[in-house]
């Protein structure tokens, strides 16, 4: 039964989320939380590792990285001092579709960390040394992940998933690839990419938000670059031919990762709150769900096992992972393949579609409950281009999905006959 | 007009109580949203395990999700569940604690929950064994990173015989022997209200609240507790190295001091040692990321320098004097004694002279920063009341910042002199078997 009811009002919504769009085609969203003394933001730039040059995998990612080693203005000691001695932080990474930028300060350094951010976003100096350093940690952890299960099995199964697509590759790259990456690569990958254009910034923490759009106005507005580039468009994801099996060797390993997949849906569209329910039900409810009881709870197989419907503007996969000792690694496939069939094969049952759309429900609070998670939100909401009252929208669809809705897209997404089974560990 | 939730002021101190059977109890109101964060902590860690029976503390802490004679395992996971909370528990050294974040209404639920599994929990014999398997694969996922196992040998070199030398997940040959007996046992002794602290953060009726908890606790027994109370070691008795040989085609190394319990005075001076030093630790556990160390004295010398790859510290607060751990990932084209001769050079300084003012002032902001960041959730705020009284009480988290204040530059010289001698540390190194010459 359905009875819980969500105060819609405690959810941000249109009348309580600000967001401004600007002549220069930045996006800034904020929410407040007047109680908090600090502030967290989070944004990005549409551009990532899908623009990474052939022969240069990695670039969007170094860029990332180098981004934040001097300006033009400050060097890198002069930088991480000033972000430092305020107690604040700006992190950057690069994803496939996006370069990411975060962090936090107290309130009343906020507007300092803003102006910072901007120097750091459109003013890198790219120094040569700071490259060199970047590259030989890159190539220490390049050699780390090769003796690492968990990369090695996501990445076999990025191998036996995306083939042809962009998303194939590791984000990090390669480490013949990274070496060969010079600072010209970077200027230039800057040059095309960078600049206002699709930008968004978001916030929220203890400030009010007019103040703070009229701050990220005030300093954001002077960023003007009509030359800036739009990213390519991805290809299609081409489905699976066939079951696809790769198991990377991993000496002297102690557990097993694995991996098992399929495609998921694209966005946060209908059809993926119904996948999100159903996977729910699989792999995540109470103890890793379904296949947590199966392999875990019952079969005392392994320490993690549960599964994961992952959400993007290009493919991303609905996967089911697992640490297991290597004995144990093909009993484990059988149990979550045997719990996969379960599911295309039969409705789940209307107790277990109450409890996670109770659960869904009464996670909406409990995942705003920190600055951090509220930003998330807004970020999903620019990314998806999804109604500023998604949130209070979202009860009405969760209450009219059935477990019949639930096994068609089962059925869509799931195919025993076409999944990836990626594993690293002991030889098999 | 933009119209925003009504946001009430969460500064207010916690209020503390205490049932007639010793349970203590902590609330502290928080009303930004409709969600508690509710904890029930022990005071038994694998600090009082003894030697054979290491890993009891977490096995029980597993064991207490399996079923109770009036709730089966599933059905409390589920119920928390639909609630759309969520639920986790940890043990450490020092204490073993269970949580749940969830909205208002379901208060109650986990008060019921808790209080049925302090005293009815069934360590089903079945249930123990298929437990065995998974604390082992936790133990093996663990195994497969080669900064646990320096680790490890790292703490065993620390200290002759307290348990902190101990991994709290224990060795796979006593979790290979233990019996559901040492887990029954363990359990009944150390799971009882006069060794329990219930903590409540976020929006609730205090009277209601105090109801509630009189209600499931109030009449459960408090009876006479078997310690294991291991005596404090005060230094690491000599200059200590060890290594380890393993596949990874990389170089680490792991460096430990003593510092001093959390409710030693010293301890403040300690906390901004190793900001100046490896950069701040981060007070919040369950928000967003802390503070970056690229202004950390190490940072500039180990990374700069490009002789390390990373470099990061760690320093806990614990009821016995633990240790601050350094762990460094070494570049391929340096090895792992470069790096410790640079090392060296720049704890040497922190013996000969006192930081600057404004390196002392940097740090002191990083921790008032840090501290605000801690109050962003209100899970965090619910974790530091029963933290803090773990090893002192909550006046030494609300005080945090002040006693940070008082430490001054010449404080900062004797601590670091009595802490940091070469002569006192453990120096561990995980070399390549490869040989690790990547350049």
């Amino acid at each position: 039964m359905l009875e819980q009811t969500v105060a819609k009002k405690a959810l941000p919504g249109s009348d309580s989320i600000f967001r401004q769009q600007y002549p220069n085609q930045t996006t800034f969203l904020a929410y407040p939380n007047l109680t908090s003394p600090a502030v967290y933001f989070r944004g990005y730039l549409p551009v990532g590792s899908v623009s990474d040059p052939a022969g240069k995998n990695g670039l969007a990612n170094l860029n990332a990285a180098m981004l934040s080693t001097g300006t033009d203005k400050h060097n890198f000691r002069q930088l991480h001092e000033i972000i430092e001695s305020c107690g604040a932080s700006i992190s950057l990474s690069a994803g496939s579709l996006s370069t990411v930028f975060s962090g936090q300060c107290l309130k009343e350094d906020f507007s300092l960390i803003l102006e910072l951010l901007l120097e750091i976003l459109s003013q890198p100096a790219y120094p040569q040394n700071h490259l060199e350093r970047l590259q030989q940690q890159l190539a220490t952890v390049f050699r780390i992940q090769a003796q690492h299960t968990g990369e090695m099995a996501s990445q076999a199964f990025d191998r036996q998933f995306y083939r042809e697509h962009p998303y194939a590759h590791p984000e990090l790259g390669y480490a013949h690839t990274v070496k060969t990456i010079s600072t010209e690569d970077l200027r230039a990958f800057h040059h095309n990419f960078f600049g206002p254009k699709g930008l968004v910034l978001a916030v929220s923490g203890g400030i009010d938000p007019q103040a703070s759009a009229h701050l990220f106005d005030q300093i954001f507005s002077a960023w003007q670059v009509p030359e800036q580039q739009i990213q390519k468009e991805l290809p299609p994801w081409q489905p699976l031919p066939q079951r696809l099996r790769e198991h990377v060797p991993v000496a002297e390993k102690s557990q097993s990762d694995l991996i098992i997949g399929t495609i998921a849906p694209t966005g946060m569209s209908e059809e993926y709150q119904i996948c999100a329910l159903g996977n729910n039900i699989l792999g995540q409810f109470g103890m890793m769900g379904r296949i947590g009881e199966s392999v875990r709870e019952r079969s005392g197989l392994a320490y993690y096992a549960g599964s994961t419907l992952e959400v993007g503007l290009g493919p991303s996969a609905w996967k089911i992972a697992a640490g297991v000792n290597p004995d144990n690694l093909d009993r484990a496939i059988s149990k979550i393949l045997e719990e996969i069939n379960r599911f295309i094969q039969e409705p789940v049952s209307q107790s277990e579609l109450s409890d996670v759309k109770e659960q869904a429900l009464g996670s909406l609070p409990i995942s705003l409950e920190t600055n951090a998670g509220i930003v998330r939100y807004l970020l999903s909401l620019q990314r998806y281009d999804l109604s500023l009252d998604y949130l209070r929208e979202l009860p009405e669809v969760l209450k009219s999905i059935s477990a019949e809705d639930i096994l068609t897209s089962a059925r869509r997404y799931w195919d025993m006959d076409r999944l990836v089974i990626a594993s690293a560990g002991r030889e098999l | 007009m933009v119209e925003y939730p009504i946001l009430n002021n969460h500064k207010q101190d916690p209020k503390f109580y205490s049932l007639a059977n010793g349970l203590r109890v902590a609330l502290k109101q928080i009303q930004t949203a409709p969600i508690v964060s509710s904890w029930l902590w022990y005071g038994i860690g694998s600090r009082n395990e003894v030697p054979g029976k290491t890993g009891l503390s977490h096995w029980v802490e597993h064991m207490q999700f399996k079923g109770t004679k009036n709730f089966s395992g599933q059905e409390m996971e589920n119920t928390i569940a639909r609630t759309g909370g969520y639920t986790n528990a940890f043990t450490s050294p020092d204490w073993t604690a269970y949580f749940q974040t969830l909205p208002s209404s379901a208060l109650e639920t986990s008060l019921r929950f808790e209080a049925d599994r302090m005293v009815n929990s069934l360590f089903d014999p079945e249930e123990v064994e298929t437990e065995r398997t998974v604390i082992l694969s936790e133990r093996e996922g663990n195994e497969n990173d080669p900064q646990f196992l320096l680790g490890e040998l790292v703490q065993q070199a620390a200290y002759q015989n307290h348990p902190y030398r101990n991994e709290v997940l224990g060795s796979k040959e006593d979790l290979i022997n233990l019996s559901r007996e040492d887990l029954y046992q363990h359990y009944r002794n150390y799971y009882q209200p006069k060794n329990a602290m219930v903590c409540l953060a976020g929006y609730f009726d205090e009277n209601q609240a105090l109801d509630l908890i009189e209600k499931y606790f109030g009449l459960l027994p408090s009876f006479p507790i078997t310690w294991s109370i291991p005596e404090e070691e005060e230094e690491i008795t000599a200059a200590k190295n060890v290594e380890l040989l393993g596949p990874e085609d990389a170089n680490f190394i792991q460096i430990a001091w003593r510092s001093p319990k959390a409710s030693d005075p010293d301890f403040f001076a300690y906390t901004l040692i190793e900001s100046i030093l490896s950069g701040p630790s981060s007070l919040n556990m369950f928000g967003s990321g802390g503070i970056g160390n690229r202004s950390s004295r190490l940072y500039r010398e180990l990374i700069e320098n490009q002789l390390a790859a990373s470099v990061n510290g760690s320093l806990s607060a614990s009821i016995d004097p633990g240790t601050y751990t350094l762990y460094i990932t070494c570049r391929g084209d340096h090895s792992p004694e470069d790096v410790i001769t640079k090392l060296n050079q720049v704890v040497d300084q922190l013996l000969t002279k006192p930081p600057s003012q404004n390196e002392l002032d940097i740090a002191l902001k990083q921790a008032r920063a840090n501290f605000a960041y801690s109050s962003d959730n209100i899970t965090n705020q619910a974790f530091w009341m029963g933290y803090a009284s773990s090893f002192a009480d909550y006046s030494w988290f609300k005080d945090y910042v002040n006693r940070l204040q008082a430490v001054s530059v010449e404080d900062i010289l004797r601590v670091s002199r009595k802490y940091f001698d070469p002569a006192h540390r453990v120096t561990g190194v995980y070399r390549s078997r490869n040989g690790a010459s990547y350049a």
